[in-house]
């Protein structure tokens, strides 16, 4: 097939879902009393076609484009990182201990200091599975998975003994110095963590299409016995491709923090929580690093649009949470259509059984 | 009568054509061979016929009644079967359980049938088949602990079982070893007394003159030749298939490579398996430079981990491999790469290229740490595309798409490929495993004069085959794997196929100087 035929089957596969989900949330949304066309048209009016609305957005998009790549990466190299949800919470957990520990420090020297413990808690976190995976063939998708949990309990727990501020209402940590949180541009909502994360996901664009990195980690990805047999160390690819996606993870937990949150609550990443979303965002963006961009900012309108509609509409956020399950419900639905003939076969049979029927029919 | 005839079929494939107008006839009860060099559209036309893909326009017709497949299933219902080259069994179920997968017999009870499989009445009704076409197989036995021969007698089982009328079988006998071939000949031609219809794609002209009654030829998608097995020989053929001469023996100039130093050479090299059994025991062997050395044997005695343990894949457990003075034993591949020693693997699609990597990423493999290829972590893909457009060029790879993917290459193209990029670094030690596996006529002259005249550089060479008409004519001196060992090793000029034969059953006299 042609590349540019491949391309905009690629670009028709992606919005298919996407519009297939908005089609049935229009129909609950028409069950529920409201109107599906006002409802959409003030949601992303207010999200992408407004431009405090899309500074939001793109602020919000930040930590998603960061926990998209996390999982993109790592699928280039045909292993799955499930981790990216505790990266990010240990990422964003452990910065914000930087952030209150410290005052009166220099902000830039305090934020950069907060990112990368962020960025090293999270590659430490992806480092337990790397090595699983690489020296005893553990399987990453379970550890990575279950790893999670484990970071949930244990950093609930850190949030209600020592770390908890006592001066606050509800479970959390204390809140970041001053000088840990990110310069807001020009007064928005939006902050220099968003340059950051464009200047990050060039570097990873870098890597990945040009660097001998990026050459090894395809190859391991495409055909392991190939690779080997071209010199490649599996074992050690394995470990760096975690060891970046577990650093993206923890920068993204640590902006988020920095950007947003300010301090650790329990619900810090929200539900379903950003790493979560990073995954939704590599499959609609189908692990291709500008599909990665447009599908977070998307996304991200899609998540400030709940509270956009909840307040000028009488149509409750939650349908926006029915919307973004229908989408991966039916991104789920292209992958099967993808690896099997089966429905191929069977429209070509039914076409032509009706093709003979009306040849009967005529004669 | 014509049991199978084909009418204008064509295929298309985007703008290429894979078959152009085909109009063939078979006739009922006679086994025809359909060669071709890579490419050359048979494997299309057999899965048209199958059912596995439809063709482009023409029409089919089987006892002049036309018909149309959309699935295997409607194929295997109008009395075509098809054997692939890769088998499809379950290797935990018994060969009985595989020829009845799908069409299982169940307990029939009082009330009709129940859900459960009665497999006494299975083994009878599959044994009676098995009784009627004189095939031996032992039904209880699990695929998993059967040769590959049987495996294959179990495909063909499937589908007489199912009660074809024809059978179509694509390469049998690529993964057989010879005494397997010649089991297989004789349960195919049982089936013919018995008066089904062969068809069997095939890339040996040996097997075409022993086994068919007719031969198909096709070149570049169109049927170029059809005739009556005895009135042709192996040359007619073969010439007809490339479209030129073609030298079935290789020209090789004799190189008095007595005097010249040992450039490659193996101490006591052993290894164990994962299951810590001794598969390689106390390997010696030495090639001079200009010297080819073969190494024969019946596939599945060490040869492939031999090859692994040369090629930095797998570890020896004891023993030195000394390459140019240097000690070299265990060196990951890319170290050995650099060392000079060029690779050709066995399975080019599985350690030699990576079908979803494009050319310039294949064409590099191995060597993406020089710095004309990759400099401070960075690749030159301006340079790799260069050095590509060059090596297409000197090496004649047909390529639609030079920016593509290697998936778009025919076989012989792809293992032209390998070459050039193994070759390109002048290595001064070749290690090529089954390098004209699979490989048309035209290719495989092409790889083998490829060798020579590296080999007439001054390098050596070690040619790991068990094709034994390729030992034969290319190596100097060859020595033959049986069981793990070196069993023996003889002159190349003043051997015969006979006695290399005997060696490779585990027969030693006394004329091989043993080590």
């Amino acid at each position: 097939m042609k590349k540019g035929k491949m391309f905009l089957l690629d670009i028709f596969n992606s919005l298919l879902p996407v519009l297939s989900a908005f089609g049935i949330g229009a129909i609950i949304i028409i069950l529920i009393g409201g109107n599906p066309l006002t409802t959409y048209s003030i949601m992303f009016s207010k999200t992408l076609f407004n431009w405090n609305g899309f500074l939001k957005t793109l602020h919000f998009a930040s930590p998603l484009i960061l926990t998209g790549l996390a999982i993109a990466i790592t699928f280039k190299a045909n292993i799955f990182n499930m981790g990216v949800e505790g990266q990010l919470l240990v990422g964003g957990f452990f910065a914000c201990v930087v952030g209150f520990y410290f005052e009166g420090l220099n902000p830039v020297v305090h934020v950069i200091l907060g990112l990368l413990t962020g960025i090293t808690c999270g590659m430490v976190f992806a480092f337990i599975p790397a090595i699983l995976k690489a020296y005893f063939k553990v399987n990453e998708i379970v550890v990575t998975l279950m790893l999670n949990y484990a970071v949930i309990e244990i950093l609930r727990i850190l949030t209600q003994t020592i770390y908890r501020d006592p001066t606050s209402g509800y479970v959390s940590t204390p809140a970041v110095a001053s000088s840990a949180m990110f310069y807001r541009i020009g007064g928005t909502r939006l902050t220099l963590f968003f340059p950051l994360t464009i200047i990050v996901f060039v570097i990873m664009y870098i890597i990945f299409k040009k660097s001998r990195l990026g050459y090894e980690v395809t190859a391991v990805g495409k055909n392991p016995e190939f690779a080997e047999a071209s010199g490649m160390n599996i074992k050690r690819k394995i470990i760096y491709i975690m060891l970046i996606s577990g650093a993206l993870s923890g920068l993204a937990g640590a902006g988020y923090m920095f950007s947003e949150k300010f301090k650790y609550t329990l619900d810090f990443s929200g539900n379903p929580g950003l790493g979560w979303d990073g995954m939704l965002i590599a499959l609609l963006g189908r692990h291709s690093p500008i599909g990665i961009i447009i599908a977070a900012i998307f996304y991200s309108a899609l998540k400030t649009g709940g509270d956009i509609i909840n307040i000028f509409t009488n149509v409750p956020k939650e349908s926006v949470g029915v919307i973004q399950g229908l989408i991966i419900l039916f991104i789920s639905i292209r992958f099967i259509n993808q690896n099997t003939k089966l429905f191929g076969n069977t429209m070509a049979r039914f076409s032509t059984t009706k093709k003979k029927k009306n040849e009967e029919v005529q004669k | 009568m014509n049991i199978i005839k084909t009418s204008n079929i064509t295929k298309k494939y985007g703008e290429l054509i894979a078959n152009d107008n085909i109009n063939l006839t078979f006739a009922e009860g006679e086994i025809k061979a359909i060669v071709g060099e890579n490419g050359a559209g048979k494997s299309t036309l057999m899965n048209m016929l199958y059912g596995l893909s439809r063709p482009t326009s023409g029409k089919i017709f089987i006892r002049e009644k036309e018909v149309e497949f959309f699935t295997p299933l409607d194929a295997i219902n109008a009395g075509i079967g098809m054997v692939h080259q890769h088998f499809k069994l379950v290797p935990s179920l018994t060969i009985c359980e595989n020829i009845l997968l799908g069409v299982e017999i169940m307990y029939k009870g009082k009330f009709g049938k129940t859900p459960f499989i009665d497999s006494k009445k299975e083994y009878e009704k599959v044994q009676e088949v098995t009784d009627k076409f004189k095939i031996d197989l032992n039904l209880k036995d699990k695929v998993e602990d059967i040769s590959i021969g049987l495996k294959q007698r179990v495909e063909i089982m499937k589908m007489l079982y199912r009660n074809v009328d024809i059978l179509i079988l694509d390469e049998p006998t690529a993964v057989l070893t010879p005494q397997e071939v010649d089991a297989l000949i004789i349960d195919l031609q049982e089936l013919k007394d018995k008066g089904k219809t062969i068809i069997f794609i095939t890339h040996k002209m040996s097997e075409v003159m022993k086994l068919s009654d007719s031969v198909i030829i096709m070149r570049r998608g169109r049927v170029v030749g059809d005739v009556k097995t005895k009135d042709t020989n192996e040359q007619e053929i073969a010439q007809i298939m490339v479209g030129r001469d073609v030298l079935l023996r290789v020209n090789k100039e004799e190189i008095d490579y007595s005097k010249s130093g040992v450039i490659y050479k193996l101490e006591n090299i052993s290894t164990k398996n994962l299951l810590g059994k001794e598969v390689l025991s106390d390997i010696n062997i030495e090639v001079k430079k200009g010297e080819i050395l073969g190494i024969a044997g019946v596939e599945g005695n060490g040869q492939g981990e031999l090859v692994k343990i040369l090629t930095g894949l797998m570890t020896s457990t004891k023993g030195k491999i000394i390459f140019n003075g240097r000690n070299i034993t265990n060196w990951w591949p890319v170290d050995i790469r650099e060392a000079g020693i060029g690779i050709i693997h066995g399975d080019r699609y599985a350690q030699g290229l990576c079908r979803d990597m494009t050319i310039n990423e294949n064409i590099v493999a191995g060597y993406h740490r020089k710095p004309d290829v990759s400099k401070r972590g960075m690749m030159r893909y301006g340079e790799i595309a260069k050095k590509r457009d060059r090596l297409v060029k000197e090496y004649d790879i047909r390529i639609a798409n030079p920016d593509g993917n290697v998936s778009q290459l025919s076989g012989g193209n792809a293992q032209k490929l390998i070459i050039a990029r193994e070759f390109d670094s002048n290595p001064k030690l070749l290690i090529a495993y089954q390098p004209t596996h699979g490989l048309d006529v035209g290719s495989i002259e092409f790889v083998h004069n490829k060798i020579l005249e590296l080999r007439k550089q001054g390098a050596g060479v070690v040619l790991v085959s068990s094709e034994l008409t390729e030992i034969m004519s290319l190596s100097d001196r060859i020595a033959v794997m049986y069981n793990g060992r070196i069993i023996g090793e003889v002159d190349a000029h003043k051997t015969n196929i006979e006695e290399v034969g005997m060696l490779m059953a585990g027969i030693t006299n006394k004329r091989s100087n043993k080590i």
